[in-house]
């Protein structure tokens, strides 16, 4: 490929595609514009994309201040504690409008099934009472601190404490810890739980709280990355994912799909990954030597391994008798035992066309499975080269005088390398799943378009750091436009999910 | 440690003082001679009126160190043969289970009477041997056959 062509980009981009006609609703759709997806990607254009989504994500901090004003919303509108109405609240899921509707109707029957009474006012303290016996230790002793609900299932404050630190610090239970009596429901609220566990106890509990809040809404979900505390606010739903591949970068840079909480797999559907990621899981390596180890009895299908002898072969499942070489039924090669020289048999010639189909799919996952595979590998080649790149924008500082400023273009192609790398990965398991037609054509063009692209890129990294300072422009162009194809691939493949012109092999 | 214990002779004392009618449950005889608070042996009697009327089944009951924070494990000897009984004879009932329904303060006497109601009303929805599962699933007379036969075999005294 000429560097001429590659800047020709901005115009290919508004020739080819862009005129779709669904574009334009789309846009009314998404209104929003959403500016940290991307950051690193220079020119932008202020316009909505269809392979982006809307979304925002929360801190820890703010998924609290969410709880609390709906706990407040609600606790106006019933007159009850907020205590009462957090628990209402979870018993429905969060689900404000079904708790309000239910709660109109029938307000004892919703307090019941939430496991609180009709009573629950006073704040709750610990008691001594005379001749008390806890049912959990056994003790009788007389200053025996006591506490119970409204359930009025009393046990001292050690037994107590002791149940609640094992439920919420063992088990990880917060919202759905019930009174420690048998057969009793009651939901033992926030207020009991923080006179009766320490502090350290009563702050996991919170935590617990506010996990079960984005577990229970459909619209949020928990950042994936380890130790990140951060949850993403996105609107779409479970069943638009066949069309939407909702990606999100959430406040700790990481990049993942809010729909199955996976990393990154634009522009590849749930569904397809899911299936693709088991299909490789169960082939693969296995396939791999299936094919080249072993045929099919023509018959029943057994895959069947020639270890030794002749070409006289009884399939051990159905029995069926074949010729290893021609794959036609024995009993045609009459007296010429032992050899074969029946090519043009009919049967043989089936059995054979069968066998090639077979053969043919297991070539045909295995082309899309070895370039997903070392789109994979190269990504996380693309790791460590962002850390030689490192090392190298330091040397560049100091050999050729560039400031920090100036070398930055190297984080920033490297960046953009292994966003591509990503794409490029998920758009081999994506066509493996696409049924030819002409649309595939555009696809496998702007498929081809961007790996070349990419390949270039990767090989301008290569280069000694000495040659690194001619080669800013070209590297800062080819940044430009890698990126730029990446955009246009994402940009049909997603609106061709959305209008649902792509037609695939399975259901999505 | 003290607190299992204390709560075990606690429920020794409440079961001599007051226990159902046709049961027995009592700590086993540790090797020393003196009795084994952890260990104790239990009989469950058939309920009335159900086709297990008559029998008397033999129950081991093994309290941990964290109990009652934890559940006992309860194990018919030798193992019975019932949907919701493991073929080790573990008694799978939600009661028995720390992350479901155990509660600190479920008494000897409810955990008995629990899995006395379990056996006339197995729990299909958690099969534990395949044996009593698929018999009970499939051929209902053959399994009430079945367990008359277990019954005659463990006559209650």
């Amino acid at each position: 490929m000429s560097s001429d062509e590659d800047f020709m980009s901005d115009q290919m981009m508004s020739d080819d595609e862009f005129d779709d006609d669904s574009l334009g609703e789309l846009d009314s759709e998404f209104e929003d514009d959403n500016d940290n997806y991307l950051d690193d990607v220079k020119d932008e254009k202020p316009q909505k994309k269809a392979y982006e989504v809307d979304y925002r994500p929360l801190s820890a901090q703010t998924i609290r201040d969410e709880q609390a004003m709906q706990v407040n919303e609600i606790s106006t509108l019933f007159g009850l504690s907020p205590e009462q109405c957090a628990i209402l609240l979870r018993h429905f899921k969060w689900q404000k409008e079904r708790l309000i509707e239910r709660y109109m109707d029938n307000p004892d029957v919703v307090l019941a099934d939430a496991g609180l009474g009709s009573e629950f006012s006073k704040p709750p303290k610990l008691e001594k009472i005379r001749g008390f016996m806890c049912d959990i230790c056994c003790d009788d002793t007389r200053a025996l601190d006591t506490y119970a609900m409204k359930c009025d299932h009393r046990y001292c404050a050690d037994c107590y404490r002791q149940y609640l630190e094992s439920k919420v610090k063992d088990e990880g239970e917060a919202a759905r810890v019930q009174c420690p009596a048998e057969g009793c429901a009651r939901i033992v609220d926030s207020k009991s739980i923080r006179l009766l566990v320490p502090a350290e106890t009563y702050a996991r509990y919170e935590e617990l709280l506010n996990r079960t809040y984005v577990d229970d809404k459909p619209n949020l979900r928990w950042c994936p990355a380890p130790e990140c505390e951060y949850a993403v606010d996105c609107p779409v739903r479970p069943n638009e994912l066949h069309r939407i591949v909702p990606t999100v970068a959430c406040e700790c840079s990481h990049v993942f799909c809010f729909g199955c909480g996976l990393s990154d797999h634009q522009p590849c559907p749930c569904s397809l990954v899911k299936k693709w990621l088991k299909k490789c899981e169960d082939d693969s390596e296995t396939a791999n030597w299936i094919s080249a180890h072993t045929k099919e009895c023509p018959k029943c299908i057994s895959t069947i391994e020639k270890n030794g002898g002749c070409n006289h072969m009884t399939c051990r499942k159905c029995k069926h008798e074949f010729c290893w070489v021609c794959m036609g039924p024995w009993n045609e090669h009459g007296t010429s035992w032992y050899n074969c020289n029946r090519y043009e048999e009919k049967s043989g010639s089936e059995a054979r066309d069968n066998q090639a189909k077979s053969r043919a799919s297991l070539e045909r996952y295995l082309h899309y499975y070895n370039r997903y595979a070392n789109h994979d590998h190269s990504a996380k080649l693309d790791k460590d080269l962002y850390i030689k790149t490192e090392k190298k924008m330091t040397m560049l500082q100091s050999a050729s005088g560039m400031s920090w400023i100036e070398v930055q273009y190297l984080a920033q192609a490297s960046s953009v390398l292994q966003q591509c790398r990503q794409t490029l990965k998920w758009t081999y398991a994506f066509a493996f799943y696409l049924e030819r037609n002409n649309n595939t054509f555009i696809f496998e063009d702007n498929q081809r378009d961007l790996e070349m692209a990419v390949e270039t890129l990767s090989e301008l990294f290569e280069k000694p750091p000495e040659q690194l300072r001619e080669s800013k422009k070209e590297m800062m162009d080819r940044t430009a436009y890698v990126s730029s194809r990446r955009r246009i691939l994402l940009e049909d493949t997603a609106q061709g999910l959305r209008s649902g012109r792509w037609s695939f092999t399975v259901d999505v | 440690m003290s607190l299992c214990v204390n709560r075990l002779q606690e429920e020794r004392k409440q079961w001599r003082k007051d226990h159902p009618f046709g049961f027995f449950a009592k700590p086993a005889k540790s090797p020393n001679g003196g009795l084994d608070l952890m260990k104790w042996s239990c009989g469950i009697p058939g309920k009335e009126k159900t086709i297990w009327e008559g029998g008397l089944f033999k129950l081991e009951m093994i309290f941990p160190e964290e109990y009652p924070t934890k559940p006992p494990k309860c194990k018919f000897v030798p193992p019975l043969f019932h949907p919701n009984v493991y073929p080790s004879g573990t008694v799978c009932l939600s009661i028995l289970n720390e992350d479901e329904a155990w509660k600190p303060a479920i008494t000897i006497k409810q955990i008995l009477l629990g899995i006395q109601d379990l056996l006339d009303d197995p729990n299909p929805d958690s099969p534990a041997q395949v044996e009593a599962f698929n018999l009970f699933k499939k051929d209902r007379i053959g399994y009430e056959k079945r367990i008359r036969y277990i019954v005659r075999e463990n006559p209650a005294p």
